[in-house]
């Protein structure tokens, strides 16, 4: 077996460290917090310093502190783990690709040059996240690029597993304080967790309420993946309820470039083409109705197909922008696929405009 | 074009000329066509050719971190060729479907033919001919920056 | 090298295939090019570890490059690393371990690898008789070895030196060229791509007045 090199050549005499050893050392990083979490769960737990023991007088015998305690292995066990199940996810991927992954945004895989040998169209982006998914009325529904439910989990289960921790520090406390014993030193650890907790609690809260009122919006179309010069049938589902002030439906054509900018990586991302397919106005959406329609979509004769690079790429999007009354507005992202078009050379150009119809 | 004196007296090799024709004048390809291109190099008259690569390749031009895909190489390893020796060649490359050429805002795909000339004394020169894949129209520009 | 194209592309002279660190010359304050012998004869009076130091698009990616170009050629220049994530650490150890006595590494973002990690290279380059060649937004621990300053004058020559007349397109004018630098607060990267936009637009509108 041959092991990775240290270094791999970039262009000229540019090097940078090899990802294979950049993410074994990461790994041994992670590895060494969970080695440190399970020596300091274990000694613990055992009994090793002393914990627990009334006997000694010691500091560790109060439960709290020792619950608390435990809070530092336990930590470093997540971290580490957490921290090993993304290296193993990741290992072999460009950092692009990880990046759009973490973020549950990488719904379009990223294909290098290696992997395009052989395929029909190398460069193009493959669509099997697509179309894994049928649709009810139409073929396939397509996936939201910035799913909200998950965040909505994810502020969720931290408000839970925060609060828990705070009910438990303040019912030992309580007990305290009902036994004639102040433990001001508990005190002043649950004072930032209770701000922590609520702060957590109302986060939650209003992401809930903005996520039940605004409604969930789905997306399916006739057929995947597109092609230049031709029309596909787009159904729009909209739940909620209350009225939209607008509801906008667009299509656009984004260009992304990844660059090192000194110790950071930056991306920028540049709207090239725009199109608005359709815009509702004083939509009143009924609770448990959803508002669905249909419209079509048309990609240009000559438009530019979905490319994906390293560092670069032309991303297809549907984009359903919406502002309902009294909440804020919001925008969902559904990604599409564009192949090449099959046949001889045509000359066809991208409407100018940024909106209005479609110049054929 | 001349050899010239450089800074201790000795005279300095003269540039290299890598003349490209391609089959189609306005270098515009069908993807999955084939391209034929031939070129002829001159100005190299003291010194000896060691070897010649020729490529074709596409990488990205803009304001991301530069992209490259080889979709065609050879590499013609000779006994050192004098002055006046060197042949002319032809390169013949069955074209891809994708990715085609596309002037964006901030991502360019171009596609090109690229020879190197390896030179006896060490140096190297690289001559790049640009062409088109497909005919896509370039992007009309830049609509709303998101970040 | 030589490039032809077609006559519809238009060659941006401002994107990162001629900007990107190596490509464009180490220059001081004053817009000249960084006389490299003198910095490495600086390099060889100061002992250990050293920094070249600078904000943010001041010049020491590029220069850091020049130099270890020069140190590659007399062999003393060991590595040249990246600090892209903590795991870059384990790759940089492993470059001490396997450095000449006397060598040189060349790290580009040291300030990524954080406090402990690099306390703990630079212990073991100590060990290992190593010299680290560094970049760092400010002055730490490290001895200085040159300060990149972000100047208009910087910003004018590296635009005097880019590929502009090639395009043919009206060159960026002065003018042009302060705005950027100032709309930029002084960053000279962000400089270079805020002229790729004005550039760019600039080459459309030409391009779309022809056609």
């Amino acid at each position: 077996m041959r092991l990775p090199r240290f270094f791999g050549k970039k262009r000229g005499h540019r090097r940078t460290g090899s990802q294979a050893w950049g993410s074994f050392g990461e790994a041994v990083f992670y590895a060494a917090l969970v080695m440190a979490g399970v020596c300091f769960a274990g000694l613990w737990i055992t009994g090793s310093l002393g914990v627990g023991s009334d006997e000694a007088g010691l500091p560790w015998a109060r439960w709290w502190l020792w619950l608390s305690s435990l809070l530092i292995p336990g930590a470093l066990l997540a971290f580490g783990i957490a921290g090993l199940v993304r290296i193993v996810r990741g290992w072999g991927k460009s950092e692009e690709r990880r990046a759009a992954a973490e973020g549950l945004a990488n719904l379009i895989e990223s294909m290098a040059t290696p992997a395009d040998a052989g395929r029909r169209f190398p460069g193009v982006p493959t669509c099997e996240d697509l179309v894994n998914s049928p649709g009810t009325i139409l073929r396939y529904r397509l996936p939201i690029e910035s799913p909200e439910s998950w965040t909505l989990v994810g502020l969720g289960l931290f408000a839970v597993l925060w609060n828990a921790v705070l009910m438990v520090l303040a019912v030992g406390a309580g007990i305290d304080l009902l036994g004639g014993r102040v433990e001001w030193l508990l005190l002043a650890v649950i004072v930032p967790f209770l701000a922590v907790g609520v702060a957590g609690v109302v986060v939650f809260v209003r992401r809930l309420f903005l996520t039940t009122a605004v409604g969930t919006t789905q997306l399916e179309i006739s057929a995947h993946p597109l092609l230049p010069g031709n029309s596909y049938d787009v159904l729009l589902a909209q739940s909620g309820s209350g009225t939209f002030q607008s509801l906008a439906l667009t299509l656009e054509v984004e260009e992304t470039a990844s660059f090192r900018q000194g110790t950071d990586t930056r991306t920028e991302r540049v709207i090239v083409w725009r199109e608005l397919v359709k815009e509702w106005t004083h939509l009143q959406i009924t609770p448990g109705v959803r508002f669905e329609t249909h419209v079509t979509i048309t990609i240009p004769d000559g438009a530019m197909h979905s490319f994906a690079s390293e560092h670069n790429a032309v991303r297809w999007r549907v984009v359903v922008a919406g502002q309902p009354d009294r909440w804020p507005a919001f925008t969902r992202v559904f990604p599409l696929v564009v192949f090449p078009a099959a046949g001889p050379l045509h000359s066809g150009a991208l409407p100018l405009a940024a909106t209005g119809g479609v110049r054929r | 074009m001349t050899a010239y004196e450089g800074a201790n007296g000795t005279a300095r090799p003269a540039m290299p000329r890598v003349g490209m024709q391609f089959d189609r004048a306005d270098r515009v390809y069908p993807p999955e066509h084939c391209l034929v291109g031939r070129y002829e190099v001159e100005g190299v008259q003291h010194e000896s050719v060691r070897a010649l690569e020729r490529s074709v390749l596409w990488y990205t031009e803009g304001k991301g971190e530069e992209d490259l895909s080889v979709h065609h190489f050879e590499r013609l390893d000779h006994e050192p060729l004098r002055a006046g020796d060197f042949p002319s060649g032809t390169i013949t490359v069955r074209l891809p479907a994708s990715p085609l050429s596309y002037e964006g805002v901030i991502v360019k795909i171009r596609w090109c033919v690229r020879i190197r000339l390896f030179f006896a004394s060490g140096r190297d020169f690289v001559s790049e001919h640009v062409f088109d894949l497909g005919d896509i129209a370039p992007a009309p520009g830049t609509v709303e920056r998101l970040t | 090298m030589t490039v032809a194209t077609p006559d519809r592309a238009v060659h941006n002279p401002f994107c990162t295939r001629h900007v990107r660190p190596g490509r464009i010359p180490a220059l001081d304050g004053a817009g000249r090019e960084i006389d490299l012998a003198r910095v490495l004869a600086r390099l060889a009076e100061i002992d250990g570890s050293v920094a070249i130091v600078g904000p943010h698009g001041s010049g020491k990616t590029t220069l850091l490059g020049h130099l270890a170009d020069v140190l590659e050629a007399e062999g003393r220049c060991a590595a040249r690393v990246r600090i892209g994530r903590i795991g870059d650490a384990v790759a940089l150890l492993a470059a001490l371990a396997q450095a000449r006595r006397g060598g040189v590494i060349c790290v580009d973002s040291w300030e990524r690898l954080g406090p402990i990690w690099t306390h703990v290279i630079r212990w073991c380059a100590f060990v290992a008789r190593t010299r680290l060649l560094v970049t760092a937004h400010g002055a730490g621990p490290l001895p200085t070895l040159w300060e990149c300053r972000p100047t208009l004058s910087v910003l004018g020559a590296i635009v005097a030196r880019l590929p502009c007349a090639d395009t043919g397109m009206p060159p960026i004018g002065e003018a042009e060229v302060q705005r950027a630098f100032r709309d930029a607060s002084g960053n000279i990267r962000e400089a270079l791509f805020l002229l790729y936009d004005a550039f760019e637009a600039r080459a459309r509108a030409v391009r779309d007045a022809t056609a």
